[in-house]
Parts: structure tokens; sequence; C-alpha cells
């Protein structure tokens, strides 16, 4: 009953194939794969790969997206509640229905990871690095060249390692549990850890002498004076030890009523932690919440406490304490032309107002400490001068994060750590005879995430660049995208708040479940990079492209491809570019 | 297994059955349910077919050409200005020699915005080459789909199932679901002997010169002879599979009578129902349902026809300047009758943009063709106010 009725005489078929008709000859240019970088993977300080992972676990290969996030961020369920997300500010998918949720994916997948056995890193060289101050910075650093083959030990000011993430980060946003778990997981590995100890104070920088190399990540914890009359009232506190002391579990009296001032996320970490001690609590900020520079979520959760915010005000005197009460005079402020930063400046007006307070609370910035120093390093302006690679004028010393005057975010000194582990392991591999690379300026950008983005450790080691078979340094932006091809999705709602936050100190954001994670990961546009989605085969009219020949990726016959770039065209993820190279 | 249903869901049935394996439609009122149904059975995978999302007809049409064109076996469903926009690919699919299936519920063809049954939007179609069957109820409807298919198949042409706007589209009747495993049988996959194929590529459908052009068309012709045989054959393979046959053409107390009503589509059932009542009132009257319009059964209603003296056909539909479309095709069949045996046509044009056809608009069909001893006019108007 099939069709055999139906002869070539009745149809005009050809006799013959088509294959002796060689297309190929018509073409001046020619379609090639190559591998740009996501923006999101530039705009990562830290330097994840987030389109590699994103990919992995499009695929739901799991273990391998950790092991690939892993490479590069030592502490993914720290950023993952964290960080600022600069890569989701980068994400070409907001262009359509909304940036991909990265941080929320990376705070699952950061989870997942605590709940696997660390992997202890074998010592495979022998020299010895110490690094100085447990914060972000100076974990990255001992994390990675523990990884490269070192031995490291990290030398800590307080009696638990972590830094600014123990001391600066209200438990509500970061569980102890989860830095405790962070932690062993470092320790398992085989970082050493010695705390209680303060090189530079209680024990002199020469101690260190017999370390190959030294990273002096201490951070910037040192009040920034205000200057102001009053200043000096014990109701005036610095607002980072007032987290200090809560955050090491002390519940101290606030009072009724407390300010204060600034609008980092110092600012708001100090409101929210003082609401929850019972305090009404007013955030005196120069500027307007456009300039603030908090995380948007942690101005939102703020205000969703009943933090209130007074914009356009700075202080300009604390009054005499009358029965514990401070009164705080201010100026009002109006909004002038842009500053350094950018920002529109405050400007005083002239007008003054009061409010009467039990407490106030400075977050106005920290200085970096730079009194203990070892004196062969050189200090500039407020900061040790570093290069991009954490060199110090002194050969041994390297140097990064707040105390190397790089951004004061978690993910830039987690950045500034790995660069310095790639320094100091391209010195010692120098002094051991080996070629290295000479690092000049062009080198640099070759182990880059995009021409502006952090160095990249899988480069770096010439690890497996995990589907990538000629990866590129170029930035794939919107434009090279093909959105019609991906279907809408709307973005999950990433910042779930537990509903009970303005009162306890349990985390507040609920974060995604793993198949919410997993789903968010597959709104990911795998921007640049080849996923195999297999539209050029469909789209391609001289069907020239075809499965490679181990079944990975594809294969263009060059003898039929007539190079008309309608693959180019419709790759949903600017994965395909023509050139007139190789004809 | 019985179960009640709208047609358009018996259709949506018996492509499910038939085991399509694409399916490439647009919405449009009144066969939206057809894909709509479709839709929800790829989803959940209960039929596994790729369902190709199109921006129109035309593309509907176009994608299911391309699915034919690699073997496999492609389904559509439209209705009325959706049909008419497929019109240049129509013609493709039946000269590609493409086994493709579409639903075409009638519908009237604005102006005036109508969305109620005509049967003008697939008469339209006449000269394209495809295959028309024309349905009576929800059963047949289901029936003819999965029969559609085969019959395609084996004559290598495009077949459309036709059914009327709302009267069956709309209205639920127990439709009788025949096992998967009887259809099965009945239709295997589809073996496409010449088709695109990437390991030995070849050229369709390139330029026919006039020295070549007549015998691609000479074929074409051939196949549609062929397939109204093999449209008896499927026929009675299916009877044989679930007992259900309904006759390229239905004679219906035709044997006896003196007048005879031709009918297709809904109105046939309404007409049964006249004719029995004068049946019973000892009055020779009969009918002859057409269900093949193309290929046109010529012979079939000749036998059917022989004997009676007059013929009075209901056609919901018009030809703008001459007169209802089976009317026309009819006078034409009975042309070479000998003039002593050919019954006297009247054309009756009613019904028009879903205007409803009773018993008693029947009846009066009938005391007109009994009163006029020839037919005044080619189209003869039944309830038109002017």
């Amino acid at each position: 009953m099939s069709e055999l009725r139906l002869e070539a005489k009745d149809l005009p078929v050809s006799r013959t194939t088509t294959l002796g008709n060689k297309t190929g000859s018509w073409k001046y240019i020619r379609p090639v794969y190559h591998d740009g970088v996501a923006p999101c993977n530039q705009g990562c300080p830290v330097g994840i790969d987030i389109e590699g992972y994103m990919n992995l676990l499009r695929e739901d290969r799991v273990a391998e997206a950790l092991d690939l996030l892993l490479r590069e961020n030592p502490l993914p369920a720290v950023t993952g509640r964290v960080c600022d997300h600069p890569c989701e500010a980068a994400c070409n998918r907001k262009e359509l229905d909304g940036a991909v949720a990265i941080h929320a994916v990376e705070r699952a997948l950061g989870d997942l990871a605590l709940e696997r056995p660390a992997v202890a890193m074998p010592v495979t060289h022998q020299e010895q690095v110490a690094v100085v101050g447990s914060g972000p910075a100076g974990l990255a650093c001992a994390y990675h060249l523990n990884r490269l083959g070192y031995a490291a030990t990290v030398f800590e000011a307080a009696a638990e390692p972590g830094g600014m993430l123990r001391l600066g980060i209200p438990e509500y946003r970061l569980p102890r549990l989860v830095l405790d778990r962070q932690l062993e997981h470092l320790r398992q590995q085989g970082i050493n850890f010695v705390c209680n100890t303060r090189i530079g104070l209680d024990l002199d920088w020469s101690v260190l002498s017999w370390f190959d190399a030294v990273f002096i990540g201490t951070g910037a914890h040192l009040p920034r004076p205000l200057g102001l009359a009053g200043e000096d009232n014990p109701a005036v506190r610095q607002g980072l030890d007032f987290l200090a002391d809560v955050n090491g579990g002390a519940r101290p009296d606030v009072g009724h009523a407390v300010i204060v001032i600034g609008g980092g996320n110092t600012a708001m970490d100090c409101a929210r932690t003082a609401r929850r001690l019972g305090a009404e609590v007013t955030v005196v900020y120069r500027r307007t919440r456009a300039e603030m520079p908090a995380i948007r979520e942690e101005i939102a959760d703020a205000e969703r406490e009943g933090v209130r915010f007074e914009y356009l005000a700075s202080p300009v005197a604390f009054g005499e304490d009358s029965e514990g009460v401070v009164d705080v005079a201010f100026e009002r402020m109006v909004l002038g032309e842009p500053d350094a930063s950018g920002r529109r400046a405050p400007v005083p007006t002239g007008e003054r107002f009061q409010h009467a307070v039990d407490l106030v609370l400075l977050a106005t910035g920290e200085n970096a400490s730079l009194e203990s120093l070892p004196p062969e390093v050189k200090v500039g302006k407020g900061s040790i001068e570093a290069d991009r690679l954490g060199a110090t004028g002194h050969g041994t010393y390297f140097a990064g994060g707040d105390v190397a005057g790089h951004d004061r975010t978690v993910a830039h000194a987690l950045g500034a750590g790995k660069r310095a582990a790639i320094g100091i392991d391209r010195r010692l591999r120098a002094q051991r005879g080996e070629a290295v690379p000479e690092l000049l300026p062009a080198d640099l950008t070759a182990l880059s995430l995009g021409p502006q983005g952090n160095l990249s450790m899988t480069r770096w080691r010439h690890d497996d660049p995990v589907r990538r078979v000629a990866p590129l340094l170029e930035v794939v932006g919107p434009e090279q995208l093909n959105l019609t091809h991906f279907e809408p999705a709307e973005r999950h709602p990433d910042h779930k708040p537990n509903g009970a936050s303005a009162t306890t100190f349990a985390e507040v954001n609920l974060g995604l479940t793993r198949t919410e994670a997993l789903a968010e990961a597959r709104r990911c546009c795998n921007c640049g990079v080849c996923n195999e989605c297999e539209l050029c085969l469909i789209y391609c009219a001289d069907v020239a492209i075809r499965r490679g020949t181990n079944g990975d990726r594809f294969e263009i016959d060059l003898e039929y491809c007539k190079g008309c770039g309608v693959c180019a065209e419709e790759c949903p993820r600017g994965a395909i570019g023509m050139t007139r190279e190789g004809l | 297994m019985k179960k009640v249903m709208v047609g358009n869901h018996a259709v949506s049935w018996g492509v499910k059955l038939a085991r399509a394996e694409v399916i490439s439609a647009y919405p449009i009122t009144p066969q939206t349910q057809v894909v709509e149904q479709l839709s929800e059975m790829c989803a959940s995978g209960e039929l596994p077919a790729r369902f190709i999302k199109v921006e129109s007809e035309h593309s509907a049409m176009a994608a299911c050409l391309g699915a034919s064109a690699v073997g496999a076996r492609a389904f559509t469903a439209t209705s009325s200005q959706g049909l008419a926009l497929m019109h240049e690919l129509l013609h493709w699919a039946a000269g590609a020699r493409h086994p493709i299936v579409m639903a075409n519920i009638n519908r009237a063809l604005g102006p005036g915005w109508n969305i109620w049954t005509e049967q003008t939007d697939s008469l339209s179609q006449r000269d394209t080459g495809w295959i028309q069957l024309y349905c009576e109820t929800n059963q047949e409807v289901l029936d003819t789909t999965i029969m559609a298919f085969r019959l395609a198949e084996q004559v290598n042409l495009p077949v459309m199932v036709v059914l009327d706007a709302f009267y069956l589209s709309h209205t639920a009747e127990p439709v009788d679901i025949p096992e998967a495993a009887l259809v099965d049988a009945f239709l295997p996959k589809r073996h496409a002997k010449l088709k695109l194929d990437t390991a030995e590529p070849r050229t369709f459908n390139s330029l026919v010169p006039p020295s070549a052009y007549m015998e691609m068309r000479y074929a074409l012709q051939q196949a549609m002879r062929e397939a109204r045989t093999a449209f008896d054959e499927v026929e009675e393979a299916w009877e044989q599979g679930c007992g259900r046959r309904y006759g390229a053409v239905e004679a219906y107390y035709a044997d006896d009578a003196d007048l005879v009503l031709v009918t297709s589509g809904t109105v046939t059932s309404t007409a049964r129902h006249v004719v029995d009542q004068r049946r019973a009132a000892g009055e020779r009257v009969g009918l002859v349902k057409v269900k093949m319009f193309r290929p046109f059964p010529t012979e079939t209603l000749r036998d059917a026809l022989a004997g009676v003296d007059r013929v009075a056909v209901l056609d919901r539909n018009l030809s703008p300047g001459r007169s209802g479309i089976f009317a026309e095709e009819l006078r034409a069949a009975l042309y070479d009758v000998p003039p002593d045996d050919r019954p006297q046509v009247y054309g009756y044009v009613l019904g028009l943009g879903g205007r409803d056809i009773r018993p008693d608009t029947i009846e009066a069909v009938i005391e007109r063709t009994r009163s006029a001893d020839v037919p005044l006019h080619e189209d003869l108007w039944v309830g038109v106010e002017v």
C-alpha cells in the first residue's frame, strides 16, 4: 500500500544526486565556530565562568557545574548570599525578559557544594606561602595556591577566620553555619589556619621570613573619623564595632531610637541589626536613594523591615549627652553636579535640623590599617601599592583586597586574591627555573574573561575550557544574539523573604530550591558559546553542517557551504562568525 | 470505546489515531478546537508528533509540504479565509504529490464577515488537485480522517476532509473511537519512495518545460482516477476492521424514486428525515448523498440516478454568475446520459452563510420541483428576501 506507484517520471526529480554541484565554490566568506565571552563572565569581579556552569546545568550536569564554579570561586555559598552581583547587570537576557538570577543560582550551587565532602589537595610544591588576613582576599589567595599544589598558612588576628565575612556581615544575610561549613571545607582541603595572631603587632613580620611568599590581605576596618564635635560621645559608635559585637553574639541595649549615618552596605547592616534589637531606626544619608552604594535588595529589605530613611542630610555635630540621649544636628543637602564617583554630589544648604536619639552608628567608610605593615611594602594613598597580580615593590610580598585599594566588595576581594595567587605561582615557578609567561598587559588579556574581566584560573592552569573549542576574548553583546530564538521565561523570584525577618537573626532570603535553580539556569542564553542547539544544522540550506565525527559540536563541509551566512545570522548566541580566512 | 465529542475533536482523535508525525496549523474560527486539542496531545506526549506554530495558513501548508517532502505524515486544519490564503500551496501539494491530509471546516467567506457554515471555501479549491471528502456526522468525520491518510498515501495526493461549521464542528455526538491497534493495522507508517534525503540529495520540482509538463499533469489526472477506486478499497478495508463505511456516493431510497434530493454535508441528515416522512406517506422520494467531490464520482452518480425523473440539488454554496456548484457538476456528469434516461436537474441555492435549512425548507424544495416541468433558472434560490 506504500507509495510505490509514484514514479520519478511523475515528478520533476533530478536523475542524479545534487552532490556533483559543489556550491562551496561560490563563497567568498565562510562561517567559523568561535566561543566568545559572555558578558556575565566579564562582569564578575571574581572571574567565574558563569556561562560555563549554566551550560552544564542546562544538561543537569550539576557535579561538573560545581567543579567549574569552584575552579574560580572558593566561597560560592558566601557570594551567593552577599555579592552585589554585577554579573546580572551585565546579563544580555535583560533585553528579553529579565537578567538570569545568577546570584540565586550561585547560592543554590554553593549550598550543594557544601553537601559534598571536601577534597584534600595534594601538596606538590616545596614552597610555602603565608597569607595574612582571613577575609575573602586572603581566603581566595590561599585557596587557589593550595589548589595549585602549595602549602598555605593563613594568619588571622581574630579568634576565628573569616575577616569581614564574620565580623561585618550579619547572620541574617550570611548564617554563621554556612560560613563555618565553608571554612571547614577550606580546612579540609588543606589550608592551615593560625588564629589569634596579629602579624606586625603580636609577632614581627620577620617570623614569616621562612615563607617563600607572603600575601597581605588585612582589609580595611579602621574607623574613618568624621571630625565633628561630640564624636567621642559613647553613644556615638562606629558601625563596624557595633556589628562585630552583635555578630559575635552580643545583644547590646540600643535604646528606642537609633540613627545610622551612611548609605553603604555597612549602614544597611547596622540599621537592620539595630532594628532586630528593638529600636526605631533612621538611616541618614547625604545623597538620595538613587546614589546609595548599598545593594538594592538590602535597601528594599531595610525599608520592608521598617527602617526609615532621611535623605539629603549630613551630620554637623553630636550634642551633649543628657541622660543617655544624643542630640544630633544635621544640615540639609541638595544634589549638585556629579563628582568623581559619577554620582551627583551633596551640596550644603545651611538649613539645620536636629534629632534626639539613644544611639548613633557611623557607617561612612573605613580605612585600611597601614601602620603595622612590613617596612619593605610601598604604601600609597590610603593603601598598599600593588600591581594587577598583587606584586608589591618587594618580591616576597603580595597584597590584595581592601588593603590594596580594590573596590570594597567581597567579590573584588576574591578576585584580587585569585590574581595574587597567579602572581605568586608565576614567581615561584620562575624561581624554580620554569618558563613562565611574561605577563605583559597583552598576556594578562589572554588570561582574562573579556578585556575588562578578571583573570581565569582555568586559563592560567590550561584546564579543560568546557565546551569551548575556539575561545575568543570578545564579549558578546545583545546585538550579537538572535533573541527571537529564545522562548520568553520569567525570571524566578530570587529574593524570598522568610516573613519573620524583622525580629530574628534567621536568614532572611530563603533562596531557590535545587529544581528552581536548575530551571533558572535554563534561562541562560549561553552568550557566545555553542551549546549544540542545532539551529545552524537546521537552517543550513545546503545541509553543509553536520555533527562532528566524534559526535561533538559541528563540522562545516566547505565543499558545499556557499557562505550565505544564514547559520551565523540565526545562531541564537553569536557563536558563529563569518571570516575570509582559510579560503 | 464511545465518547461524546464535537466534530472538531473527532478530527483530532482521527489524526491522533493516524499517528500524524507533523502538525502545523494557524487558528481560525471554527477550526481552532481541532489544533487546540492536537497541540495538547502533542504537549502531553500522547501524540508524539512535532507541532509547528506558524504565522499564517500559507506557512502552515508550507510546513506540511516540508514535512511531507522528507516522508513524514503531515496534517493541518483550517477554514474559509485561511484556506483561501493557502491556495497557492494547495496546487503545490497536489502537483508535488504530497499525501497531506487537511481538515477544512466549511465556513462562508467574507465579506460580509461570517463564521457560519457554507461550502464555497472548499469548493473554490476544486481545481487544485486535492481529493475532497464531505462528512455528515462526527463519526464519519473521525473515520474519514483516518481513511484519508491511507487514501492519500496510496495515490500520492492530498486529501481534504470537509465538515460543516458548528453543525458538526461544535456539536457533540457520541463517537466510537476505534482501537489503536486496529488503526495501526489499517494504516501502517508512511513509506515514501521519493523523498528528500540528505544522504542522496536530489533536486525536486525544478523547471519543467512544455515538452514534459503535460505528462506530469496526465500522471496527476491518472492518480485522481485511481483515487476513485482506491477510495472504495480503503472503505472496504475500514469496514472489515470496524464495520462502518459511507460510500463515495450513498443512495437512500433512490432505486424507485421519481424525485431524488442530492445533498452533501449535514443537510443530508435533515433531508433523510424529510424522505422518511414522505416515504411513510407513500411518496417515491429518495436521497443521494455525495461524499466525494474530487475525484467526481461521475459513474456512480449516473448509476444512482438512473431512472429518476427529477433531481433537486441542495447547494449550500454558490459560484457567482453560474449556480450552485454540486448542481453544476451534476449537470455536466449527466449530459452524456441518453436524453430519454437523463433526469431533469433542479439546482437550489440555500443555507448560505449558515442560514438554517429546516425540514420545511426541504419540503418547499420538493414542492417547487414537482410543480415545474423544467427548472426556470440554473440557480433556484430558496428563502431569499429581495
